[in-house]
């Protein structure tokens, strides 16, 4: 080789690259050039296929990230551990603008990581916009945080978490934070989306987050059941699959509470609980879990279910399973919905779409209102009227365990307490019976707890 | 805001480096006299002299013809070097920008500062890493190539070869900077939509004390647990007052303040709605006190308060209401006293000093914008005299190393740096830092007591005092950085940044000519 001279030398090495290039270009030939499968055809395209292991396969391709990427060399490591310093710094200054930036230039290096789509969209919706003192500053940061879930699920396709965390802010961080009355109209009817030529809000609904105009928790039960979805062909780690596949149904009856606690008591809110029960039962209730012990679903009504699910066991292909016996079987199925709360939610879906409940809760929020309005006579007819279908409902013996219930048990204690005051304020009496009385001498702790919220709100 | 634009003096400023570059000089001397006398006995001072006239001598007559000839040169050499190719990575940068920062957010004004910031970052980096490695570069490289040779052996002195070297590669710097400036400044106005207004917001600054919640004078206020100790606050519905005294130098039909506090609750209180303040303007002197309308604290926006010349006043003995000029009746001893105070029981205000500022007519985004170029000019300047300095007596990769180290060390280490040297940064010196390493030792938790550990002290102590000098030696870079200002829409303070960068940059203006020319002087140039 010495003896040759330069040229030949340049000769050679092409020779040599070109002879190394024929099996590189053999086995990286894209997959669809033969779909036959028959010899090393887009072998390697198959393989990440097969593996999951493409760009494509993961999500949309962000040229940008993929630029950055190769860019860095080696230096992605070192690159993003200074971005991620330095994001903590902005967001310990409070420079927003700058921490939001290197936030998206963290993703660009890390876009198929789920930790850091999933630490930063939290710290968006939850950290940062706990930072702001206005509820439309807030509520910004909450729908930035939602965005940034969606953009992940868009580069991540099977991750089923960033599907149920997009979901979660939707659904919880909206409709049950604090702001979640403002959060919760502003998601119908947006102030930060305005006018490009008056500068004054259109009144729709932000675009992204909710095209189709809907209540947050109808738009969160769609991102779980994304998330469902996708969790049927890759494993999820945020929780029990018997808790993670709940979500669709408890978005509904979450709507549901939602509308009560709003103040709407017609026949929406009725139809919200039917339709929330249904799911609960029809959809919810009927998927499998492999438990422990044994293979179950949850709706399970007589001895005939129970027999139902043992014969599937002994069917399986499953040492374990095959050995169910009613007990087994019976305790699991117990477990399981102890865990997933079933039977309460069952209940209480199934109570509040009576029409008495509905007339309760009714004439408890009007009576409230009435005694805010210092209107005791008819707060006290209210109240009175209310706790009388209250206890018609309770006294039914499937919703016994009702009074058992935190959320009726303070609800009847509030409205008794209201009732109270308000006889007082008349200058009457507290009769020595009362609807629901039991309620108010068995849970007398909650008594303390409730007259402090009275000073709160009414006295102070 | 996140930083307080203290005010620059040059009157200590000089004093300093006087003391420093005294000390300095000083130093060296008795250094060198000592050295010489060893090496060559008495003759040793005499040579010494002989060598401080003759650099006396060279600088005396300092040719400008033959320094401008060197500095073209220098200009010359470095674009066939290809310097001017940092062209093509900035608008390689430019071109795919916006893939990086289209996201980042939704609101306009936080885009606005992620371009200005980007821009500004982007100049700044690629000018310093071609300055950086022009100048350190330079001189070695003709020594290798020889070609210094033909330059030292024409009726040329080192001090023209050393200052025409500067001059040169601040002339390339200048050309990169200001190219890259232009183009910036373009690009951001195409990428800022047409409606939203770019100017430079023009503040004055007061100083800011307290009152705690019983009105007895604090210099701070409460700490409510915020681990970025900025601001502090005062507690809504007590005596509790931050109080602000600005200087008037002229008057106006309306005096526009603008405020941007921080709300902190300690209870939900009124979710809806933002925290409420109040401010009062106080005469000190005859106790008038003008209550300003209420207003909603509006966190992390711009709130502007518009004072009228003409204000109402109720006198609270007489109940007589009368008027008042803003001027005439408040303004005591060419200050305006401003008080905040948080109306909201149980709920907090935070404040920092340049939180609330008059505001004067806004100057244009290109003269702030200008401005902090101008700071990254400053930088390239203070580049070259570094690296051509540190290029006079080590080799290219030493000096580019030793400018890089300077570079880091005063921009990005500054801060550490300080505290160290004030005794302020926990864990100790390398010794105790060691030490707590290794045996688990929580740096809040203080040392056992003993003799080793004071012997460790000790040691550490000296290290300390090392850094001492290296602070005292490497150049402050954080007052170059000009970019926040523009960012968040202000003009860039003369007395807060222009100022004293250029005074730091003509600090080191004396001593790198000195060093430059006596390493160069005594440089064996065959030595390769």
């Amino acid at each position: 080789m010495n003896k040759l001279s330069s040229q030949q030398r340049k000769i050679v090495y092409v020779l040599i690259i070109a002879i190394l290039m024929v099996p590189i270009i053999f086995l990286g030939m894209p997959a669809t050039g033969d779909p036959g499968g028959t010899g090393s055809r887009g072998t390697l395209a198959r393989l990440r296929e097969e593996y999951d292991l493409g760009e494509q396969t993961l999500g949309k391709i962000d040229p940008a990230s993929t630029t950055m990427n190769l860019m860095l060399l080696g230096m992605r490591g070192v690159a993003v551990n200074l971005l991620w310093l330095q994001m903590e710094e902005q967001k310990k200054t409070k420079q927003w603008a700058k921490m939001r930036a290197t936030t998206e230039s963290i993703i660009l290096l890390q876009p198929h990581y789920l930790q850091v789509w999933d630490f930063n969209g939290w710290n968006l919706a939850y950290n940062v916009s706990a930072e702001w003192d206005a509820v439309e500053d807030r509520y910004y940061w909450v729908k930035e945080g939602a965005k940034f879930y969606m953009r992940g699920v868009e580069r991540n396709k099977n991750f089923a978490e960033l599907y149920f965390k997009t979901g979660a802010i939707l659904g919880q961080k909206i409709g049950r934070s604090d702001e979640w009355r403002h959060f919760r109209r502003f998601f119908l009817d947006d102030p930060l989306i305005l006018d490009p030529v008056t500068k004054q809000p259109k009144h729709v609904p932000d675009p992204v987050l909710n095209p189709a105009g809907k209540d947050n928790y109808l738009v969160a039960r769609e991102w779980y059941l994304e998330a469902n979805r996708v969790e049927e062909e890759h494993d999820q780690h945020v929780m029990m699959r018997c808790l993670f596949r709940s979500y669709p149904a408890r978005s509904l009856l979450d709507y549901a509470d939602a509308l009560q606690r709003e103040g709407i008591f017609d026949e929406r809110a009725r139809t919200a609980w039917e339709r929330a029960f249904k799911a609960w039962v029809t959809e919810y209730g009927q998927m499998y879990f492999d438990r422990p012990t044994c293979r179950l679903k949850q709706e399970v009504n007589s001895e005939e279910d129970i027999e139902e699910l043992v014969r599937l066991n002994r069917s399986l292909d499953n040492e374990t399973y095959r050995k169910a016996t009613k007990a087994t079987v019976l305790r699991e199925l117990v477990r399981t919905q102890n865990i997933t709360n079933y039977r309460y939610w069952r209940m209480r879906a199934l109570a509040e779409a009576e029409p008495d409940m509905v007339a309760a809760h009714r004439a408890i929020y009007e009576g409230e209102q009435a005694f805010r309005d210092a209107d005791h006579d008819k707060c006290r007819r209210l109240m009175l009227e209310g706790l009388r279908r209250l206890q018609n409902v309770i006294s039914k013996p499937e919703f016994r365990d009702l009074a058992q219930d935190n959320d009726t048990v303070e609800e009847a204690m509030w409205a008794i307490l209201l009732w109270k005051k308000s006889l007082q304020l008349l200058g009457e009496p507290v009769p020595q019976n009362y609807p629901l009385k039991s309620i108010w001498d068995a849970y007398p702790h909650f008594i303390p707890q409730i007259n402090e919220r009275l000073q709160r709100l009414y006295v102070e | 805001m996140t930083f307080d634009p203290v005010p620059f003096e040059f009157g200590p400023a000089i004093l300093h480096w006087a003391a420093a570059f005294g000390s300095f000089v000083l130093v060296a001397l008795l250094v060198v006299l000592g050295v010489c006398t060893a090496l060559f006995g008495l003759s040793g001072p005499r040579l010494v002299g002989q060598a401080l006239l003759r650099g006396a001598n060279d600088f005396l007559r300092l040719s400008p013809r033959r320094v401008f000839a060197l500095a073209q040169l220098t200009f010359r050499e470095a674009i066939r070097r290809k310097a001017l190719l940092v062209f093509a990575v900035f608008a390689a940068l430019f071109m795919f920008a916006g893939w990086f920062l289209s996201e980042a957010g939704e609101r306009t004004e936080d885009q606005v500062k992620v371009y200005v910031s980007f821009v500004l970052t982007t100049v700044s980096w690629l000018s310093f890493a071609v300055i950086l490695l022009l100048s350190c570069w330079g001189l070695p490289e003709d020594i290798r190539l020889r070609s210094l040779h033909t330059v030292v052996t024409k009726p040329a002195r080192r001090n023209e070869i050393v200052i025409g070297r500067m001059l040169g590669f601040i002339g390339i710097g200048t050309l990169i900077v200001a190219v890259m400036g232009l183009i910036g400044y373009v690009w951001i106005q195409r990428q800022v939509p047409p409606d939203v207004p770019l100017f430079c917001r023009v503040p004055v600054y007061g100083t800011l004390t307290f009152l705690d919640r019983e009105g007895r004078p604090a210099e701070r206020g409460i700490n409510t647990g915020d681990i970025w100790e900025f601001r502090s606050y005062i507690e809504g519905a007590t005596k509790a007052r931050a109080i602000w005294r600005f200087p008037i130098t002229r008057e106006s039909d309306e005096l526009i303040l603008e405020s941007r506090f921080e709300a902190f609750r300690t209870h939900k209180g009124k979710i809806g709605q933002t925290l409420q303040c109040k401010f009062e303007l106080v005469n000190p002197e005859t106790g008038v006190l003008v209550e300003l309308p209420t207003f909603q604290v509006r966190e992390f926006h711009t709130n502007l308060h518009r004072i009228p010349r003409k204000l109402t006043y109720t006198d609270p003995k007489t109940r007589q209401v009368r008027k008042l000029d803003l001027y005439d009746d408040l303004v005591h001893q060419g200050t305006l006293e401003v008080r905040a105070r948080c109306l909201d029981v149980g709920q907090f205000i935070g404040m920092a000093r340049p939180d609330l500022f008059i505001r004067l007519p806004n100057r244009s985004f290109a003269v702030g914008f200008s401005k902090a170029v101008l700071g990254v000019w400053l930088v390239t300047v203070l580049i070259v005299l570094l690296g051509v300095t540190a290029s006079c007596f080590v080799k290219g990769p030493v000096a580019t190393l030793l400018t890089f180290t300077f570079l880091l060390v005063g921009q990005g280490f500054r801060d550490l740096l300080d505290r160290i040297v004030a005794h302020e940064q926990l864990g100790g010196g390398p010794l105790e830092s060691i030490y707590r390493l290794v045996t688990h030792l929580n740096e809040q938790v203080p040392l056992p007591e003993g003799p080793q550990y004071r012997v460790m002290q000790a040691i550490d102590s000296v290290f300390n005092n090392c850094l001492w000098l290296v602070q005292h030696v490497v150049p402050d870079f954080r007052p170059f950085r000009m970019s926040p200002y523009v960012a968040n829409g202000f003009d860039v303070p003369w007395s807060a940044a222009l100022a004293p960068s250029l005074a730091i940059v003509l600090a080191y203006v004396v001593p790198c000519l000195l060093i430059g020319y006596f390493a160069l002087t005594y440089r064996e140039l065959e030595a390769k």
